[in-house]
């Protein structure tokens, strides 16, 4: 009904997710470096201190696919995948978090 | 009653007799008639100092200058312009609901401090007719002979005409917390400051011992005291806060008039119709504006004043809270504040340090102290016997019989007692050290009675060395004499010296750990004293501060506001201050961008006290100190300190929140709507289901003030940073947005929807992210699980979830022009969608608090 506007779809929302990587990345170049942070830097580094961009690309890919085919199955899938990186991701950063919280105030 | 005469025709009180002094006043000794006190009350008006009481119209104004105001104002005019009456009607309620509650509770906490001051109202001796009476200290007019006694605050500027050992504690106006004698000889001086005039007594400061007589000769704001507080009738400056606000304020308005009138270009220009393009245009920038800010900050503010004032501590102007909270940088004076404000005997001992028992029994045995319910008479013969109680050591002076006394007199500084016990007769001196030790012949050494001029160079240094520390010290001699009807002065010689009584103001108790508190806090200590610099270094040491610099008000006095400003950020203690100095202290912290409190109850703080970012003082503190002050601590416990400052960081807490939501999510969503507008063929919310969800927001984010505080946002004072919320606003305002082209997405593109399914889809998607966003920004940390959301937050935000999932498909739904259901499937899509949309919000904010240290808090 509206397949005319899907290309405008994905531009925009493609934009969108190109814009919030723009200023991850000026937010990144612009944080206060701390003092082991020469021994932290390295293409390691960013990919874990990214990953919310690698998420983001992934889900992009995703959403893009899966309205293209008017599948909703596929969208409902990739979700949950993407739900359940997520949800290991922040646990492991909270344990970590915890860990930085117990050391600052033993 | 009008003032309408300003100023007495001489001035020169101090330099002439007292029989001049009656004729110059028009007075007598038997004081003023009735009918003339009358007369001269119309003529120069109440004895009262000008005060900065706010009248209603006052607070209620205050509500008002806001920019966010103006922006709702307007608003509802053009809402109401455009037959939105009911919108129009729904804002102006907003408006008018955060306007009586700031009304509400700024005025209370007014009257509460005004009450305070009420009680603190003092009454005055006053010859009227040639009888004594009591009458309130308001009604004291210039010619007036009143008296005063130990304990009395003096009620107006006065030329004493007679005194009895009169001391009087100068403190509330030049910081010194000795008594200074006052005597009622003419002064031969031309030009003598304040604290050379030792035949006047000046307003607010206060009788420490003996009693006297004088003639009033300025009442009102014509008195030393009134003319301190003149240079208070200023507005306050702008607080951190305030200033943030503003700048927000005038951010938000910028932004919302060039994206409405955006929209209805673009809108336009498209081919929408005009009337459907303003009213969308008007329906986002509606969206856009925070309204509940005024309410969300006030209420924040008043549930703070509620809670410190059960602590006992009032809040004068609700906006200061959030700079307590906030202060990175205390000002304190040190008599009464850091110190108890009272003197005590600190030791007694011999020249040859020996804690020697006699010393004590004859200090008091010469002691004209009154002992009975309550201990009353100088200070320091009352310092003696407390001293005595404390330690019961009373009881050592009974086996003395008391023969005669040689009064103290202000010219020889020492008073005498004789006294016999076993048959033999003692004389025993007591006084000021450079008075009482050219009487002594001997010292006495272990026991030896040794000759004083072998010692005399080590006595002194002694004495100045205790003198340097802030101490006040007494020496004691005796000598034996022979039995006579009556002794005099002339029997105070060939004295032996038996040693020191050494007074101090002892610094609180709690101090020490009230500053170890706030350090922890984050807030740096400084002093600035009217006392010398080594009494000031004493104090710290007493308290474990460290001093990393000392400046005195003469060095200040020659240094550049740019060398001020740095000084500042390196000194420790600003020692032998004027009150005018303590503003340049607290002015280059403030310009060096501390959020500054200063703290102190004396007249010579009041002017700091307005000129800080929060004056905090004291219940007893002088009524211009109490006026000038926001905080007022009823109880004079520092303590106190600390709680406020928490509650402060928790409604700073609580106010970012909100900020940051409205911000980021409700940005991000008035953002799709009005990029969506240009691209679809219709309009992707209607305006009234714009309003409708903006309502529900505001409704769920109502009790964001309740909301609990993470520990490490009250662990160190917070900056209002405007760079910091469009460093937010950046990051997580295009998270929303993305999630709202996904629901485009799958309306148009997998339902294929019509554009009120469209509109209907996006509604509860939008609302839904946008209020349970709320629970993922309000904490840097793990929601739910590391950070409990406040219980009523928590409640009202899901029931809002509720209405707003319901009400679109009933009456009012269709109403509002929803459409009558949605596919079962995207029910299933959109709560995958919108937990995918919380959980990377989450992550966001991993790289944003943590990985990017935006916050510091890490």
């Amino acid at each position: 009904m509206y397949a005319e506007l899907f290309t405008w779809w994905a531009i925009s929302i493609s934009c969108g997710i190109v814009f919030l990587i723009v200023v991850s990345i000026y937010l990144y170049m612009s944080r206060k470096v701390g003092k082991d942070a020469s021994q932290q830097n390295g293409p390691g580094r960013l990919v874990k201190d990214f990953f919310f961009v690698w998420v983001l690309l992934g889900l992009l890919v995703l959403y893009i696919v899966s309205i293209s085919m008017g599948s909703a199955v596929l969208f409902a899938a990739g979700n949950i995948l993407f739900e359940a990186i997520l949800i290991i991701y922040l646990i492991r950063n909270r344990v970590k978090s915890q860990r930085r919280l117990n050391n600052k105030h033993p | 009653m009008k003032e309408q005469k300003t100023e007495l025709v001489r001035k020169d009180f101090w330099s002439i007799e007292p029989a001049d002094l009656y004729r110059s006043l028009e007075t007598s000794e038997g004081g003023l008639s009735e009918q003339e006190a009358e007369r001269r009350l119309k003529t120069y008006g109440y004895n009262e100092l000008p005060r900065q009481t706010a009248g209603w119209a006052q607070v209620f104004i205050r509500q008002l200058k806001n920019p966010i105001f103006i922006i709702l104002v307007v608003a509802s005019i053009v809402a109401g312009f455009f037959s939105q009456l009911e919108q129009s009607i729904s804002i102006l309620s907003m408006i008018a609901l955060s306007v009586i509650l700031g009304f509400y509770n700024e005025y209370k906490a007014e009257k509460i401090v005004e009450n305070l001051r009420k009680s603190v109202s003092f009454k005055a001796v006053v010859s009227r007719g040639g009888k004594p009476s009591e009458i309130d200290s308001m009604m004291v007019v210039p010619g007036d002979v009143v008296s005063v006694y130990v304990g009395d605050i003096i009620p107006a500027d006065i030329r004493l005409v007679d005194s009895k050992e009169l001391q009087v504690n100068e403190s509330v106006l030049t910081g010194e917390s000795f008594p200074v004698e006052k005597i009622p000889d003419k002064m031969e001086l031309k030009n003598p400051s304040s604290q050379e005039m030792t035949n006047y007594l000046f307003m607010g400061t206060v009788v420490a011992n003996g009693s006297g007589r004088g003639v009033v000769v300025s009442t009102g704001r014509h008195t030393e005291f009134g003319s301190i507080s003149k240079s208070l009738m200023r507005l306050h400056p702008e607080t951190e806060f305030q200033k943030g606000i503003k700048n927000y304020g005038t951010m938000l308005f910028t932004l919302t008039i060039a994206l409405s009138i955006g929209i209805f270009v673009v809108n336009a220009l498209v081919g929408h119709p005009l009337i459907d393009s303003l009213l969308f245009s008007l329906a986002v920038a509606i969206g856009l504006v925070p309204e509940l800010m005024p309410a969300i900050v006030t209420i924040s503010l008043s549930q703070g004043a509620g809670r410190m004032s059960k602590v006992r501590v009032i809040v004068k102007r609700l906006v200061s809270i959030e700079d307590f909270g906030n202060m990175d940088v205390l000002c304190t004076d040190k008599t009464g504040t850091l110190t108890q404000g009272k003197i005590l005997l600190h030791d007694y001992h011999s020249f040859d340090e020996v804690k020697e028992p006699r010393l004590l029994t004859y200090s008091l045995l010469c002691n004209n102290a009154i002992v009975g319910e309550k201990i009353a008479g100088s200070p320091m013969d009352v310092a003696i016997w407390n001293y005595a109680l404390e330690n019961k050591k009373q009881e050592d002076i009974s086996s003395y019989t008391k023969v005669d006394d040689v009064p103290f007199d202000y010219r020889r500084r020492i008073m005498s007692t004789v006294v016999s016990k076993d048959g033999k007769y003692i004389l025993i001196s007591k006084g000021a050290p450079e008075s009482i030790i050219p009487r002594c012949t001997y010292v006495e050494i272990k026991g030896n009675h040794e000759p004083i001029g072998t010692v005399l160079e080590s006595i002194n240094n002694k004495i100045s060395d205790l003198s340097k520390l802030g101490y006040r010290v007494l020496v004691v001699a005796c000598r034996s004499v022979d039995y006579k009807e009556s002794y005099s002065a002339k029997d105070e010689e060939g004295l032996t010296m038996l040693g020191f009584l050494v007074f101090t103001d002892p610094v609180k108790k709690d101090v020490h750990q009230v500053l170890a508190n706030l350090k922890e806090m984050g807030v740096d200590v400084k002093i600035v004293t009217g006392d010398n610099e080594l009494v000031a270094k004493k104090i710290c040491e007493d308290i474990n501060v460290p001093v990393k610099r000392i400046v005195l008000g003469s060095e200040l006095t020659q240094m550049s506001s740019a060398e001020i400003k740095k000084a500042v950020e390196e000194v420790t203690i600003f020692a032998r201050i004027t009150p005018e100095q303590k503003l340049d202290v607290i002015k280059a912290l403030r310009d060096n961008g501390h959020v500054v409190g200063f703290i102190g109850d004396g007249v010579n703080d009041a002017p700091a006290l307005y000129e800080a970012d929060v004056g905090i003082s004291v219940d007893t503190a002088v009524d211009v100190a109490k006026d000038a002050a926001d905080i007022v601590l009823l109880e004079k416990d520092l303590k106190v300190l600390s709680d406020g400052i928490k509650e402060g960081r928790k409604v700073f807490g609580n106010t970012t929140k909100y900020i940051l939501m409205g911000t980021s999510s409700n940005f991000g969503n008035m953002f799709s709507a009005a990029a969506a507008s240009v691209f679809l063929p219709f309009l992707p919310m209607l305006p009234m289901q714009i309003l409708f969800m903006n309502l529900l927001y505001d409704i769920a984010n109502m009790t964001l003030p309740t909301d609990n505080v993470d520990e490490e946002d009250i662990r160190l004072p917070k900056h209002w940073d405007i760079g910091f919320v469009r460093k937010f606003t950046l990051f997580f305002g295009p998270f929303s947005s993305l999630y709202d082209f996904l629901t485009f997405g799958i309306m148009l593109f997998v339902f294929g929807a019509s554009p009120a399914l469209f509109q209907t889809g996006w509604f509860v998607e939008s609302f839904w992210t946008e209020v349970l966003v709320i629970f993922v920004i309000r904490t840097g940390r793990v929601p739910f699980l590391s950070s409990r959301p406040g219980k009523w937050l928590t409640l009202l935000t899901l029931s809002c979830i509720v209405i707003g999932t319901i009400v679109p498909f009933t009456v009012v739904g269709k109403f509002l022009g929803f459409a009558p259901s949605l596919p079962a499937q995207y029910w299933v899509l959109l709560v995958l969608m919108v937990a995918t949309y919380l959980l990377l919000v989450d992550a966001g904010k991993v790289f944003f608090y943590r990985i990017c240290k935006l916050r510091g808090d890490d």
